[in-house]
């Protein structure tokens, strides 16, 4: 029975090559589309899962509140680790990772550098804890000695062979020498650890053995026995702050007491954040590597499931509508002496084929797509071929997809009476008019959600790219690791300074621009207590800092080369005023401090205030900042006058090279560097648009079925109308606002939905736009104009038919 | 055979209802070939349904081999039908997609019967009918004749006791008219009940009896005497 239902689905099938087409076609793009994104949300699931006892490891996290400043780090006190070794039997073992940045590396004996992005301290258990093997070396004491450190294949291939890496000495930042005890394989790319390419003993490190409680600044990781409770634990990490942290910082804030540390508004939260966890639920400040967000996944799962069931839709729209075709067989079979299931069987059946089919197109459609979805989505996915399990949930999705689809049709079209069918050879009206209507609005109603959220996204994309920032990004080159120059820094700034193209530089510790900084306590004269505490960045600038960046004052001055007193003088940012509490005038003259515990402090005096500028993504506030004039190697921005940047890249380039032999030349123009922090919008963005793309073509291709079948079911009254002297354009206008008329209904209910969705989706930003009227009526055109086009082609050709040809075919 | 009393069936639409049958009281005794006439819209279609448990009467009794039949599920009437009933329609009904074979072959695949087994009693059937020679090709390359033949086929592969034909020369030419009435008579011979609706009165004359109805009662009855001498 089976093969006779499979032989004549497949018959069936090929007799109605159009509807065969658009059902096929409409179903694999939405597999295609939804094996897309099941494949990104699995690569995004498997994050950290590969590493050995993964479910026990656990980072601790800490939340600060100290000096009017709160901080969510992901880091914790250097002493930390070893304490909850030493304290708590449930810890199996501990490491601690303390970021480095990039560095500068280069063989002993040669000149040329390279740069490697990231680089960190790690304790020497490292290896035995996320059970990464060595290529070379011995993982126990690889990271044992200090000066002694373990690349990854990658990094250490630039400099020399694998086999040959062991006792070669590096040299780092051109300064410090190391050697190479080891080599491990790259990093999978779904860890958290990606990007870190060196692993510096940590034993080289003298802060990693201070007992300083006051500052997070060690990722710290914990592997707890099997079995061990995580929330025991939890509460276990709460008596830290009393064993530890207030003890030690008694010596600095005598009679300090918990009470007292808490009656100033203070905390110290540790807790831990499971490994797995990190990067779709970790959003802290200075993450060992981007994160996403679970919100995402959760984003993409709902546009992955719409586009099934639009799939889905279609399917049961085009069958019921096409049903008609099909009345005179169910009539026949019902007579031979077919009961409804064995024909419910048959049109499963049918589905079902129809479901492999697509799934063959949507297999082939993923293969092609794949690299640019990869590039898209900023991921390296591959297809899972030689899985045994994704061909079984791919068969297992596939045949329950079929019966989903086939479900509706097959129960309509079994109900079919023969005394109805029969006669004359065919059914005379087919119902499921109304479901069939309810579909296309469900479809549209999507569609018309999607391309709001769309236009939302890219609104608020385009509101922080050309967001009066404080500062100005445009034409400013930046120069990375200008260190190198060692103490050529400053006669390189003098060189570029002296180009025709350039309009000034500046050299500084930081600009704004993503990037890893810490708030630090100050003190104002006059309250040098520990409650009185304030967190201001420091950021190291020089004079030339305000004027390459464009930014404003709103009160006082800029440092002044004249005045020799500006190297204890400050300046500090709107945002630093309700810290201070006072206002911009008075906050002029005022004197600042670090050292609490000195008899003579150094103090700071504000000569300026700068206008807030944005130096995190925009979804953070604007935090309190100092720029001190001191001097610093780190980056250099240079304003170029508007012509060709790249003749101008190029010249100062050639400076470099003289200036630094050998050291790479590492540049990026502010503006691009400013965009990367919003990456993962512009991503959401784009992958919306695409998807939304998916979802319009989808409906589309159902709405032109549809009408396809409307103008053929309508050819009678069609020809009536026309010999009772209707125009094509009327013919025309009545075929396609029936469609019009659903079109409309589902823009009705999606609108609302998109706005309530879209300012939720806002609510993360600080800085935001509201949704503009224009966007729902956009939308409406949209929606409106696409079906127009979608089902005016078939209405046209419907109407343009002689008359007499319609009366006669009916 | 067929025994039906007062026998009464209506349509009812939003506002309407319409009685098609309105007390109908016949028999029709096994081997007999009965011939329903009457003009359009008379009840003949719908007497025929209710006889083919197609549709349920709406009042009155319907027994068929000494069997009430009329209030029956739609499922038990299914399988009444299987193996008991053969249906020849006017517009012939084969199934588009299947080959002669495959159609043919199906009211058998209903019945579940073995592979091997239906190979033998289509071919059987398709030789006697004179078709087997097209049983791959597929209804639309066959000429009208042929698809009634095939119709017919299929109707008598599972040597039903009564066949049911509505208007079986309807869409022929006389040629081919005469050709499937002919090969009715012969299985109504071998034993095979017929009961056949039809417009023609040519047609007429291959049936022992002719049941005239209108406005859904039955108003005559006749016998031929010299059934298919005149043709």
């Amino acid at each position: 029975m089976f093969k006779n239902h499979l032989k004549i689905a497949w018959r069936s099938l090929k007799k109605q090559p159009f509807f065969t087409f658009l059902n096929t076609f409409g179903l694999a793009i939405g597999m295609a589309g939804a094996l897309l994104i099941a494949l990104y949300i699995y690569d995004e699931l498997s994050f950290d899962k590969m590493f050995a006892d993964a479910d026990r490891i656990y980072r601790i996290d800490s939340d600060i509140k100290f000096g009017g400043a709160e901080m969510k780090a992901s880091e914790a006190a250097a002493p930390m680790a070893a304490a909850m070794q030493r304290d708590f039997s449930q810890v199996e073992s501990t490491v601690r990772f303390r970021d480095r940045g990039s560095l500068l590396l280069r063989k002993s004996g040669t000149e040329a550098n390279t740069k490697e992005l990231r680089v960190t301290f790690a304790d020497s258990t490292v290896f035995d804890f996320f059970g990464i093997d060595l290529l070379v070396g011995d993982a126990k004491t690889a990271l044992t000695q200090p000066n002694t450190l373990v690349l990854t294949k990658t990094a250490a291939e630039k400099h020399f062979g694998i086999r040959n890496a062991l006792g070669q000495n590096i040299i780092l930042n051109n300064t410090d020498t190391y050697t190479v005890t080891g080599v491990i394989d790259d990093l999978p790319k779904n860890s958290f650890l990606r990007d870190h390419t060196v692993f510096m003993a940590m034993a080289g490190y003298p802060d990693s053995r201070s007992d300083n409680w006051g500052s997070s600044n060690y990722f710290t990781f914990v592997k707890l026995i099997p079995l061990a409770n995580i929330d025991d634990f939890d509460e276990l990490l709460q008596g830290m702050l009393e064993r530890y942290m207030l003890p030690w910082a008694q010596e600095f804030f005598p009679g300090m007491t918990k009470e007292s540390f808490e009656a100033s508004g203070n905390y110290l939260r540790y807790h831990t954040m499971a490994l797995t966890d990190i990067h779709l639920n970790s959003n802290r400040q200075s993450e060992m590597s981007a994160n996403s967000s679970i919100q995402n996944v959760y984003i993409l799962c709902f546009i992955g499931l719409f586009l099934i069931v639009l799939a889905s839709v279609n399917f049961m729209n085009l069958s019921t509508a096409y049903s008609l075709k099909r009345a005179k067989e169910v009539g026949v079979r019902k007579t031979l002496g077919s009961n409804k299931r064995e024909l419910i069987r048959q049109f499963l059946t049918e589905s079902g084929l129809i479901s492999f089919i697509s799934l063959l197109f949507a297999l082939l459609v993923t293969m092609a797509v794949l690299p640019f979805f990869n590039e898209l989505a900023g991921k390296s996915i591959s297809m899972p071929y030689t899985s045994p399990i994704f061909w079984v949930i791919m068969v297992v999705t596939t045949f329950g997809l079929g019966l989903f689809s086939g479900s509706y049709p097959a129960f309509f079209m079994s109900r079919f009476m023969p005394v109805k069918t029969l006669k004359g050879g065919g059914q005379s009206e087919v119902g499921g008019g109304r479901i069939r209507n309810g579909l296309v609005v469900f479809q549209f109603a999507i569609s018309v959600f999607l391309i709001v959220s769309t236009m939302v996204v890219f609104q608020q994309l385009k509101y922080i790219q050309n967001k009066d920032l404080g500062f100005a990004k445009d034409q400013v080159l930046l120069i990375n690791d200008t260190f190198a120059a060692g103490n050529q820094v400053k006669a390189f700034k003098e060189e570029v300074l002296k180009l025709a193209q350039v309009e000034s530089a500046t050299i500084s510790s930081f600009l704004p621009t993503p990037s890893a900084r810490s708030n630090s306590s100050y003190f104002k004269e006059g309250a040098m207590t520990q409650e009185n505490a304030i967190q201001i960045q420091t950021w190291d600038v020089d004079h030339d800092y305000l004027g390459t960046l464009n930014m404003d004052l709103v009160a006082g001055r800029n440092f002044n080369r004249e005045y020799t007193g500006d190297s204890t003088a400050v300046i500090i940012n709107e945002a630093t005023l309700p810290v201070l509490g006072v206002d911009a005038q008075e906050a002029i003259g005022m004197k600042i401090s670090q050292d609490i515990e000195l008899d003579r402090p150094q103090f700071y005096e504000v000569i300026g205030v700068v206008k807030n500028f944005h130096f995190e993504s925009l979804r953070e506030d604007i935090g309190a900042l100092g720029l001190f004039l001191r001097s610093s190697t780190g980056n250099m921005a240079i304003k170029l006058k508007a012509g060709d940047f790249s003749n101008s890249i190029a010249t100062i380039q050639a400076l470099w090279g003289k200036l630094a032999p050998g050291q790479p030349f590492d540049y990026q123009f502010m503006d691009e560097s400013f965009n990367t922090t919003y990456r993962s919008e512009q991503r959401l963005g784009e992958i919306f648009i695409v998807f939304t793309v998916l979802s319009i073509l989808i409906a589309c291709l159902g709405l032109f079925g549809l009408a396809a079948f409307n103008a053929q079911k309508r050819t009678k009254e069609i020809g009536i109308r026309k010999v009772l002297g209707a125009s094509t354009e009327q013919i025309t206008y009545r075929l396609t606002t029936d469609f019009l008329k659903l079109v409309g209904i589902a823009v009705l209910i999606a609108l609302p939905l998109g706005w309530y969705a879209m300012n939720k989706w806002l609510e993360d930003f600080s800085y935001r736009i509201e949704i503009a009227w224009w966007v729902f009526v956009l939308a409406a055109l949209l929606a409106v104009l696409i079906s127009i086009v979608t089902v005016s082609y078939q209405s046209i050709k419907a109407a343009i038919v002689n008359p007499v040809k319609s009366l006669r075919t009916e | 055979m067929i025994q039906i009393q007062n026998l009464k069936k209506s349509f009812r639409t939003e506002e309407v209802e319409t009685l098609a049958l309105n007390n109908v009281n016949m028999k029709i005794e096994e081997g007999e070939f009965a011939a329903i006439m009457g003009p359009s819209g008379c009840g003949k279609s719908t007497l025929l349904n209710i006889i083919g448990m197609l549709d349920n009467p709406t009042e009155g009794s319907y027994q068929f081999a000494g069997h009430e039949v009329g209030g029956l599920k739609e499922r038990q009437r299914t399988e009444l039908r299987k193996g008991n009933l053969g249906f020849v329609f006017q517009s012939f009904n084969l199934i588009d997609e299947l080959t002669v074979f495959e159609n043919v072959e199906l009211p058998l695949i209903y019945l579940k019967m073995k592979k091997a087994e239906r190979r033998g009693k289509v071919m059987t059937v398709l030789e006697r009918m004179k078709i087997a020679h097209r049983e791959k090709h597929f209804p639309h390359q066959l000429s009208g004749g042929q698809q009634q033949r095939v119709a017919i086929a299929r109707a008598v592969v599972t040597n039903p006791k009564l066949i049911l034909a509505d208007e079986p020369t309807g869409n022929l030419d006389s040629k081919n008219g005469i050709e499937v009435m002919n090969l009715l008579t012969e299985l109504n011979q071998e034993g095979t009940t017929i009961v056949m609706v039809t417009h023609s009165d040519r047609d007429s004359h291959y049936a022992h009896r002719v049941i005239n109805l209108f406005d859904g009662q039955i108003v005559t009855e006749s016998q031929n005497r010299a059934m298919g001498a005149m043709m």
